[in-house]
Parts: structure tokens; C-alpha cells; sequence
């Protein structure tokens, strides 16, 4: 059941085309998170749902209602900026019931609002005090409170963690998780992180140059990702691309060789359809194993070998990143006891979770497999 | 050791009668300055609160010596003479000015400094190209402009054509433009409309530019002499300003002291307003001149 809808929405500004027919549907109660590189048109269709920017084309309805020409305030939708945008000469509590005050609510109404807002959000004992007066993570709180006391159908945050310190953004996101089990609200999301978007998410919206590039749930978009640009923006560390070549097609297998290498190895793929011999591999950097100096990798297994350029030693986890050609750098995970210092490895990758694309970047998926 | 210790002990008083020889250059330069800033209001008062021609007498004074003779002086000048109904005059002149300056300067800075519509750049330029026209120019154009309306020698006559204050508008347009969009759409969201966010959003947060604004049309408007001697003819709409000048005539049939009497009186209200404001003024120029 669709609760609010974007329907080939597009807008331009001047002859900036930011977003090109953007087509989405969300239910109630879902936590979506829209995440893509900065300038990809995130902010534009979060402000276009809370009706700050208006549509070049396209429709957006919520519970059923078109909401086009809809004024911002009466869209039943509260947003929360990245600079908070509390009234500086306000206080929590006139921050908070602003709204409620400017809609000439009784003063009794407004003041249980708000205090409802307040516990649970932890601000009672802040009531009194301005802007000026509170750390970041409160005055995060307060924009929140401003939005709850509206009692939004939607919520709307704008990379709201982003001007936090590292700890307490993490911290801050166990509370919007929390907030969101006990509200049951629907709430949209941005944020340029995708190791947040996965945290969060119910349903992860990957953009990139102002299309949706994918949605659904984190895991799905790590598992199964639709293009290049969704495998290599998902995961961290990121996934490792290698330029292949089709050598042979056979009936559920096809051979492939690394650029510069005669060696063929074998990936189980069912309807190979392209016109193009050269691919890229796409191959988690879990998927790799070290090879010892006398061990040999299976025959279904890739080859690579080449110098290690840097590495990452966090303790339990060891990420060696490897040249293994002029042009490609891939990481390995491994940990202390099989990488210990050598300048120069040899790592096999099983194939198994290997996924080919396109030189297009379009996923290329074997037709026995199952596809989501 | 030994060398360091007496190399330092050598060198210290050194540094320090230097600083002292240049601090002590810069308070007498300042009080030089405060002196020649001081004196002639200090020589009102002193003509003022002394016996009538005492201090230019052969064995004149420089302290005031008679209170009593000053307060006759100032309540016959009060009392006796066209000063008060002018002070109240110049008074209500300010008031006026300074309110009307403020309701239309912000209005207007808030349209031109947070929002976009169809020839705003150019209604800009049109009033900041107004800044750098000076007074002399429009003087006429505006009399004959008021005189055709009927408005000589009335308040709005005086007040009206002041109201429109390309400066104030510059000085709050620069100063509205620095408040953050995200608060005023935050604003619109939280279902505020344009007169809302005008009134509860952006006035207050615009409290320091408009009290500066203020107290700089006051003094502008205290001290104008050529706007309301073209504009009134008439003694019964004298300024204060026009009032000191029939005094200080050379016609004039009044004595040092009455003169003298006038003009302090006429002193006061800028010299309070500017030992309470004194740091909001400077502030005031400062913003003026530098976000500019
Ligand atoms: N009001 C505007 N006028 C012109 N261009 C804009 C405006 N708002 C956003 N843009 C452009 O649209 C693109 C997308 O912006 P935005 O939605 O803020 O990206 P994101 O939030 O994903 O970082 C950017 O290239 C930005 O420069
Ligand atoms: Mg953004």
C-alpha cells in the first residue's frame, strides 16, 4: 500500500536538469533513507515533497492527495535542516510551540504538546533556555521537537547528524531509531553516508547524477546491486572492480581472463547477452583469501598477484590494498595471521559472489540465478 | 649565568620606557584631541551657570560659578520665548522620522534581502544609484514636489520625504541578508505566513541593525537644518535647529548668555543619546562602512 508517491518527477533549474523522472513509492511507516554524492539532487527531492521547491514536472501525492499545489504547511509533512534553523531569540519552548503558535492554538493545548514532545526527547530541563545555550546534539533535539509537536505524517531530515562529532552521531542514530519504533511515523532520510543509510534504513534510495539508481532494502542493495554505481557505493570497504574479458561461452559457464593474463578461470553464468567481450569483475573484499608461498589457487578460483601499496591494520581486521595492474588497485580483507607484512602477495577470489557488469556499468545477471 | 642575568636586567627597563614614552605620546594626543572635542560645550556651560557677563569679563572664568543664574536663564528661555513649542517640534520630527524609517526600511529589506521576484536587482540598483546622488540635487525637485501636495509648513510635509532612506535600506538589506534561509523556510514549514515570519522571525533577529539605524536617523534628523528651514517659512513649525539660528542672527536682540542658553539646550538630546548609545553608534558606522 503506497502512502506517498513520486511520480516521474523532474526539475530543473534554468537549464540545470537536477533531477531526471524520478519514479518512487514508499508505505507508511517506512524509513527511507535517499543516500548518493553530494550535489546528486537528494536535498531537491526532499524539498520538493515538503513543497519548498516546486516540480518542473511530475506529481507527488501523499495518502492519496495530489500535493503539487499544496502551501508547505498544510502537506502534513515537519522537516528537520542540517543547521537546525532554531529562531535564535527563542527559547526551547518557544522554538518548539512556534508552530503551534502561529496556528493561534489554545495555550493549554500548546503547552501539553510540547511537553509531550519534550519527554521524549529528554528536554524538559531545557526549556527555558535559547539556542545559543545548547550543545549540538540538543539543539538537534529541539529541531526534532519542533517537528513532532506538528505531529507530521511525514518526517523529512536533512543530513541531520552531519554537524555532530562522530560519537555522538552515532548515538543520535540509536535515538532516531528508537524515535521511529515509538512513533510509527514515516520518515525520509538524507544523508551522503552510506554506512548511516545502511543503520537506518528500511528502504535505501541510491541516487546518482539525479536518478534513483536503485531502492530496497540495505542488504538487497549490498547482495544483489543493480548497476556499478549502487556495488561501488555500498559497502565499505568498497567493492573491488577488475576489467575482464570473455574468452569462451559455454552452456552455464563463461571463461574469463584478466586483463594481461592468459590464465582462464571459470564464473557458473547462464545467457551471457552482449555485445562486448570486455566486462568489469565486481569481487567484496572478503571474497579474497591470501595465498601462502607454496599454496596454488583452485582452479575455479581468480589469480591475482601484484605489490601491496598500503595497509590497513584495525586490530581484528587487516585491509591490504594491492596494484595488481597500472590501472587497478583492489583490497584485500585478511587478518594478522595471514598477512604478516609480506611486500608482494598473491590472493586468490572465489567466484561464487563475483558479479560481472556491463560497459555501460549495467549488471549483467545469469539468467538461472535467482534476481530480485 | 652571571652575563645573561645582568643582560637581561639591562635590557628590561629598556622595553619598558619605550612602551611608557609611547603610551604617554598617545594619551596626550588623545586628551589633546578630547580637550578640542570638550571645550566649546564646556564654555556653554560655563556661560550659562555663571552671573550674565561674567566669563568674558577682564578677569574671566573658566568653571561656572552661579547655578541659580543658569536655571533663570534656561526656564526664560523656555518659558519666554518660541524653544519649547520647537523642541517639542523637533522632537515629534525625530519620533516620527525614526518610526517611519524603521516600519518602511525593513519591509523593504526583507523583500529585497530574503526573497526573489521579477525586477528586484533593478529596483536595487535604482535605490542605491539614489545613495550617491547628493542632497543638493533632489532638494528642489522634492520642495517643489511637497509644495504641490500642499504640505508646506506641516509635519508630514517635513517628515514624509525623509522616509525614504536609501542608506537604511542598504544597512538593513545587508544585515537581513546574513539571517539563513533554512530559518526562514523553517519558518513557512511551521506554517508562519509572510507578515509572520516577518514579524516574529526576522525583526527580532534584525533588533541590533534597526536600533542602530535609530539612533543614526536621530541624530541625522536632530541635527537637519536645511530640510525644515525650506520646508517651514512659517515660526509656528520652527525646528530647534531654525530657532537657534534666530538667536545666533546677527538681528538677533538677545545677549551672549540667552544665546548660549539655546544652544546647550539645543546640545543636550544628541550628547545624552550619544553617551547611552555610544557603543551601538560606533558599532553602527562600523557595520555601515565595512559589510558594504
Ligand atoms: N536553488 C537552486 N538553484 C540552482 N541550482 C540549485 C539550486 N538548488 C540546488 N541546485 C543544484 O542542484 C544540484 C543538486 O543539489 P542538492 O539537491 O542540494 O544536492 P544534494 O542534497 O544531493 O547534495 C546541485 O548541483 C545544486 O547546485
Ligand atoms: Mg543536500
Amino acid at each position: 500500500m503506497t502512502f506517498l508517491e513520486i511520480a516521474s518527477i523532474s526539475k530543473s533549474f534554468g537549464p540545470v536538469n537536477v533531477l531526471k523522472d524520478v519514479n518512487l513509492s514508499i508505505k507508511e511507516g517506512e524509513f527511507v533513507v535517499f543516500v548518493g554524492p553530494s550535489g546528486c539532487g537528494k536535498s531537491t527531492l526532499l524539498r520538493m515533497i515538503t513543497g519548498l521547491e516546486t516540480p518542473t514536472s511530475g506529481e507527488i501525492k501523499i495518502d492519496g492527495e495530489v500535493m503539487n499545489e499544496v502551501e508547505p504547511a498544510d502537506r502534513g509533512t515537519a522537516m528537520v535542516f542540517q543547521s537546525y534553523a532554531l529562531y535564535p531569540h527563542m527559547s526551547v519552548f518557544g522554538n518548539i510551540s512556534f508552530g503551534l503558535r502561529m496556528a493561534h492554538r489554545a495555550k493549554a493545548f500548546i503547552r501539553q504538546r510540547v511537553e509531550s514532545a519534550a519527554s521524549i526527547l529528554r528536554l524538559e530541563s531545557l526549556m527555558e533556555r535559547k539556542p545559543g545555550q545548547l550543545s549540538g546534539g540538543q539543539k538537534q533535539r529541539v529541531a526534532i521537537g519542533r517537528a513532532i509537536v506538528r505531529e507530521p505524517k511525514v518526517f523529512l531530515f536533512d543530513e541531520p547528524l552531519s554537524n555532530l562529532d562522530a560519537e555522538l552521531r552515532v548515538q543520535m542514530r540509536t535515538e532516531l531509531i528508537d524515535l521511529h519504533k515509538r512513533l510509527k511515523t514515516t520518515m525520509i532520510y538524507v544523508t551522503h553516508d552510506q554506512v548511516e543509510a545502511m543503520t537506518l534504513a528500511d528502504k535505501m534510495v541510491v541516487m546518482n547524477g539525479g536518478h534513483i539508481q536503485q531502492a530496497g532494502h540495505p542488504l538487497t542493495l549490498y547482495d544483489d546491486p543493480d548497476n556499478r554505481f549502487v556495488a561501488g557505493f555500498v559497502g565499505s570497504p568498497r567493492i573491488n572492480f577488475l576489467p575482464v574479458s570473455v574468452k569462451a561461452v559455454g552452456g552455464d559457464t563463461i571463461g574469463l581472463s584478466l586483463e594481461g593474463s592468459d590464465r582462464l578461470t571459470k564464473l557458473a553464468f547462464d545467457g551471457l547477452d552482449t555485445d562486448s567481450d570486455e566486462m568489469e569483475l565486481g569481487l567484496r573484499p572478503q571474497h579474497l583469501r591470501i595465498l601462502k608461498d607454496d599454496e596454488q589457487a583452485l582452479e575455479q578460483e581468480l589469480l591475482l598477484e601484484g605489490d601491496v601499496v598500503f595497509v590497513e591494520q584495525l586490530g581484528d581486521v587487516t585491509y591490504v590494498h594491492v596494484d595488481v595492474s597500472e590501472t587497478s588497485r583492489i583490497i584485500v580483507r585478511a587478518d594478522r595471521k595471514t598477512y604478516s607484512g609480506q611486500s608482494r602477495i598473491r590472493a586468490a577470489a572465489d567466484l561464487s559472489y563475483a558479479m560481472l557488469f556491463g560497459p555501460d556499468g549495467a549488471r549483467l545477471r545469469s539468467r538461472s540465478l535467482p534476481t530480485q | 649565568m652571571k652575563i645573561s642575568v645582568s643582560a637581561t636586567a639591562v635590557t628590561t627597563p629598556r622595553k619598558v620606557r619605550a612602551v611608557s614614552i609611547w603610551l604617554v605620546a598617545k594619551w596626550i594626543a588623545a586628551f589633546l584631541v578630547a580637550l578640542i572635542a570638550i571645550l566649546p560645550i564646556w564654555w556653554m556651560i560655563n556661560v550659562v551657570f555663571s552671573v550674565p557677563g561674567e566669563p568674558v569679563s577682564i578677569n574671566p572664568r573658566l568653571y561656572p560659578t552661579s547655578l541659580g543664574d543658569g536655571w533663570a536663564k534656561i526656564s526664560m528661555v523656555l518659558t519666554e520665548t518660541e524653544y519649547f513649542r520647537a523642541y517639542l517640534i523637533s522632537l515629534l520630527y525625530a519620533l516620527l522620522t525614526i518610526t517611519g524609517v524603521l516600519i518602511f526600511g525593513s519591509m523593504a529589506a526583507f523583500e529585497f534581502a530574503l526573497f526573489e521576484f521579477p525586477g528586484k536587482r533593478t529596483f536595487f540598483a535604482i535605490v542605491m544609484l539614489s545613495l550617491m546622488v547628493p542632497t543638493a540635487v533632489t532638494i528642489i525637485p522634492t520642495y517643489l514636489l511637497t509644495a504641490q501636495l500642499g504640505w508646506l509648513n506641516t509635519m508630514q510635509g517635513l517628515v514624509v520625504p525623509g522616509l525614504s532612506s536609501a542608506f537604511g535600506l542598504f544597512l538593513l538589506v545587508q544585515f537581513m541578508r546574513s539571517i539563513p534561509r533554512d530559518m526562514i523556510e523553517a519558518a513557512r514549514l511551521d506554517g508562519a505566513g509572510h507578515f509572520q515570519i516577518y514579524w516574529h522571525v526576522v525583526i527580532p533577529l534584525s533588533k541590533n541593525a534597526l536600533i542602530t539605524l535609530a539612533i543614526l536617523t536621530f541624530i541625522q534628523t536632530w541635527g537637519n537644518y536645511m530640510w525644515p528651514l525650506i520646508i517651514s517659512s512659517d515660526p509656528q513649525m520652527y525646528t530647534v535647529g531654525q530657532v537657534v539660528g534666530l538667536f545666533n542672527s546677527p538681528l538677533s536682540h538677545h545677549t551672549v548668555d540667552i544665546v548660549m542658553t539655546a544652544n546647550l539646550l539645543a546640545a543636550i538630546p544628541p550628547l545624552v543619546f550619544f553617551l547611552i548609545f555610544q557603543r551601538k553608534i560606533v558599532e553602527g558606522v562600523a557595520m555601515s562602512g565595512t559589510k558594504g
